[in-house]
Parts: C-alpha cells; structure tokens; sequence
C-alpha cells in the first residue's frame, strides 16, 4: 500500500515536471520538431532569440511593469494590512474582503471592464493604466503575505517604541517594518510573479505598442511553434524556479501551505 | 506635522488602495455592466439606446453552447483534480517535516511559471508532432497520430495540471492536521481500511476539500491562455469567446452583457455550492 502511494506520488510529479522539462530540452536541440534520441545539443534557438527583437523588447517592458507595479502594490499593501492587523474600526471585515476581491472576479471579466473603460477615457494603450491595473490584480498576493508577516510583530514593541517618546509612524518605520521585512519582501516578490505572468487582463489592454513578453510569446505560439519560443520559455523557467526558491528561503510560502 | 492619531489613521492607511480600487477596479466594473445595456454601433458603444438584445443574443443556442462547454470543462477538471490530488495529499501529510516542504514546493512551483509557458510545454508533448505522439509511433503501436490537443482533452489536461496546488493545498493542510488517536481509535473499535475513510477521515477534511474544489472550479472558469492555446477556436470556452467579441468582431456592448453573464454564472455556481457544503456539513457532524 505505501509502495503504491510512492509510486503513484512519482507518477504526479512526472506530470507536474513533464511540460517544464520538455522545454528546456526542446531549448538545446538543434531541430525543429521533437525527435528521438536526443543526441545533439545546440544553442541555435538561444541566438535566435536577439533575431527577434520583440522578446527582447517585451522583456524590458514586462520588468518595468512588474517592478513598478509591486513596488505600488507592496507600499501599499504593508500600510493597508498594518491598519487591518493593527487597528480594530467599524468597517474593518469589509475592507479585508474588498482588498482580496480582485481574486473573486474572474480575469476576463476584469479584463473587458477595463478595455471598454480605458478607451472611453482615453487611456487604452497607455505604460501608467496598465501599471495601476497591475497593482490592483498583485495586491490581494502582497496583502496576504505582509498581512501574515505583521501578525507576527508583537505590538508591545511598538508600544515600547512610542512609550519613549516616538511617533506612531516612527514606530511603524523604525519597528516595525524591519521586524516585518521577510514578509514585506516576499509580498514583493510574489507581486512581482504574478505581475510579470498576468496574461489575462493585460491581452484585452493591450495595443501593439505594450505587449508585454508573455503576451507576446501568446501571439507568437497563436500563429507558429518553433523552438525560439522554447529559448525564451526556458529563461522564464529559469527566472521563476530563481524567484521560488527566494521565495522558500524567505518563508513566503507560507502563506500557501498555512 | 500634525500626529496623526486615533481613528484617522486606518482611514489614511487605507486610503491610496481604497481609491485605486473605487476608481480602476469598481468603476470599470459597474461601467460593463452598464454598457451590456447599451446597442452596438460601429463607433463602439450606442449610449442613446437602451436595450436587452444583448442577453437575448446570449441565449442563443450556440452561446448557450459554449456556457455548458466551458462548465462542463471546468467542471470535470475539478472533479478529476480532486480524485488525483487525494492521495497525494494523503501521501504528502504523512511524510517527515523536511520532505513535506519539497513535495509542496514541486507542486506549487509549476503555477508560478507562466501560462504561456506551461501551455507551450503541453503543445510539444500533445501535438501531432509531440512527444507522445512520436513516441507512440516509434514504437508502432499507431499509424496515424491521437488527437490530444484543439478538443477539451487538451484544455483537461492543461487545467489539471495549472490548477492542481489549489485542491492540493488546503487537503494537505486539513490531514496533516489531522489528529492521528480518532484513526488509531476508529480502527481499535472495529473499522475497515474502506469505513476509516469514509465515515472518519473524509467527513474531516470534507470543508477543505470542498473549498479547494471551489477555488479551483472559479480558476478553471476564468482561464484564457490555457483553452486558447489547448484548445484553440475549434473548441471555444466562454473567455475565449469573449476575446474575439471584444478584440476581434469589436462588440462592446455584447462582449460586455457576455461578461456580465460569466461573472453571474460563476457566483451563482459558488454560491449553490457553499449552500451545499454548509448543509453537507450539517448531515455529516450530525447524523
């Protein structure tokens, strides 16, 4: 019986694993197609990468986005979980589900709201709408995080802090923000993943001139599969498993698994 | 600067995302919902004309079509991920503390990587040309390649597997909790393998399980790249043909009511859920 569940745990994680190392494979052969023995490696598809200068491009595009989205969405997430932690006031369980319900509408229909929003105002297509509409899908991700990561600075060092003279923003900065770092840096990073993968939202805001680089590896798998796209998927897996084991050592997983 | 103080505070800390949301989150929102109301014209958005041809429309039988593809689809992906994700769960829970954390990390590790990504990765195993396919054929167990992707196989497979944490998780987390003396006990006073699962452990970890399965079902609802790419226009799910109302034919004021009507179908399907978990409950403490 514990033989079957071990093997049958083993055929899960091959399933899991199976599509992530067929790319990274696919990434070194020299052929177009998947072929059988793998006996020849080849950085081809790596060099045809810069040929296209779209992904290249796209990238730059989707780390400014994604920096500058979590940076506004972390700032304020620390200062909205710090009164939702901190402070008991009338409203407060509504706030909290308000926070997460960018969760609870599905993609797409955010999605739409936004492009038929945006172009009333003028401001489809636009770098800054699309950051603010960033900051409002990786918010709930940070909240949860830091919010996780307060519960768990004892409030009577900040009272200690403002017994001997310091402001309540001063023992907020001084205090407790230090003592909640962990927790600030793994909301960040998590906003920083969930903003640099968003696909959803972001196709139905986007013209030619902000394609961002998952979009653009959508656009290109819509119309052709040659393993150029396996070369930049390849760095992406790279980049994420990076960003995940950040993530592990930091504790930020947490917020999954409790 | 003036202390701030008392009950100003929470309102100033919450202020900046409070706004952010009422104005690029809440509005837009409200604003679809308006505009599902409004005509089509070929400037965009009639709003001189009020109108429920919108969600006639919808109620066409091929639109219709579509609805209970996608939650049939989302449906059996929910289902087929909680059978496989059980015993796992299972396995998982009973593991040392070290071993735990990296099994969770090999299953949380893939949602993190992007759709596209993943997607891509089915198509080179799927495909005509795929690693299953060609292997299959090596082998000559088949003359002409299975059709594994553009049909709902492939959208099913793509969604167990860019899904699968959200059961997974909250399962592990109820069994792991689980207080081992209520096993020890059940069997002590007589219980079979198969009456130990039903009637101790399964009633136990039944609200967790359920809420994964929720989450899960609202995620397979929503997901865009994964059925475009799996699955392809031959085999369209609702977001999919969102996508070509709004982007591709420019109907706004359809692809706003289609919208509307994908958000009341999922919150309505949660909804009637958790009415049944809760009495589900009820039944299985009680009895």
């Amino acid at each position: 019986m514990k033989l079957f569940f071990r093997l049958y745990a083993y055929a899960i994680a091959v399933f899991m694993l199976a599509p992530l190392v067929l790319i990274v494979w696919m990434s070194f052969t020299p052929d177009e197609f998947f072929k059988l023995p793998f006996n020849e490696f080849s950085l081809r598809w790596y060099g045809q990468i810069f040929e296209h200068p779209g992904f290249v491009d796209a990238f730059f595009l989707s780390v400014r986005l994604a920096v500058l989205s979590s940076l506004i969405a972390t700032a304020f997430s620390f200062l909205a979980a710090y009164s939702l932690v901190r402070f008991v006031f009338p409203g407060r369980r509504i706030l909290d589900a308000f926070f997460m319900s960018p969760l609870l509408i599905p993609a797409v229909v955010f999605g739409i709201a936004m492009l038929q929003f945006l172009n009333r105002m003028g401001l489809y297509n636009s770098f800054t709408s699309l950051v603010l509409t960033h900051v409002i899908v990786v918010t709930p991700f940070a909240i949860r995080a830091i919010d996780a990561a307060l519960r768990d600075v004892p409030r009577e060092l900040e009272w200690a802090a403002m017994n001997l003279g310091a402001s309540r923003l001063r023992a907020m900065w001084l205090v407790t923000l230090p003592m909640s770092l962990r927790g600030v840096a793994a909301g960040f990073i998590f906003a920083f993943i969930m903003s640099f993968d968003e696909v959803t939202v972001t196709i139905f805001m986007t013209g030619p001139a902000h394609q961002t680089l998952p979009i653009r590896i959508y656009n290109y798998l819509s119309d052709q599969v040659d393993p150029t796209v396996a070369a930049v998927s390849a760095l992406l897996i790279l980049m994420s498993l990076a960003l995940v084991l950040v993530l592990d050592r930091i504790g930020g997983l947490k917020t999954f698994t409790k | 600067m003036a202390r701030l103080t008392g009950r100003w505070l929470p309102v100033t800390f919450t202020a900046p995302l409070v706004i952010l949301m009422l104005l690029f989150f809440v509005w837009p929102l409200l604003e679809s919902i308006v505009n599902s109301f409004h005509g089509y014209s070929l400037a965009g958005i009639d709003t001189s004309v009020w109108t429920l041809a919108n969600y006639t429309k919808l109620m066409e039988p091929f639109y219709l079509g579509i609805l209970w593809r996608t939650i049939r689809v989302s449906l059996t992906t929910t289902l087929l991920t909680a059978a496989l994700a059980f015993p796992i769960a299972w396995y998982i829970a009973e593991l040392k503390g070290r071993a735990q954390g990296y099994w969770l990390l090999l299953f949380v590790t893939p949602w993190l990587i992007n759709v596209a990504v993943k997607a891509f990765g089915w198509t080179l195993i799927l495909s005509a040309t795929g690693v299953i396919n060609t292997t299959l054929r090596g082998l000559g167990i088949i003359d002409s390649p299975l059709q594994l992707m553009f049909n709902e196989t492939g959208i099913l497979i793509g969604l167990v597997h860019g899904h699968f944490m959200f059961i997974l998780l909250p399962l592990w987390a109820a069994l792991a909790g689980l207080d081992r003396s209520l096993i020890w006990a059940a069997k002590n006073l007589g219980s079979g393998q198969i009456s130990v699962f039903t009637r101790v452990v399964l009633p136990m970890v039944l609200p967790a399980l359920l809420a994964g399965m929720i989450i899960n079902f609202t995620m397979n609802m929503a997901a865009f790249a994964t059925p475009a790419l799996l699955g392809g226009s031959r085999v369209r799910v609702m977001s999919y043909l969102a996508y070509e109302i709004n982007l591709v034919d420019l109907n706004w004021p359809f692809g706003a009511a289609m919208a509307v009507l994908l958000l009341v179908v999922t919150m309505g399907l949660v909804q009637m859920s958790q009415k049944v978990t809760a009495s589900g409950k009820r039944k299985v403490l009680f009895e």
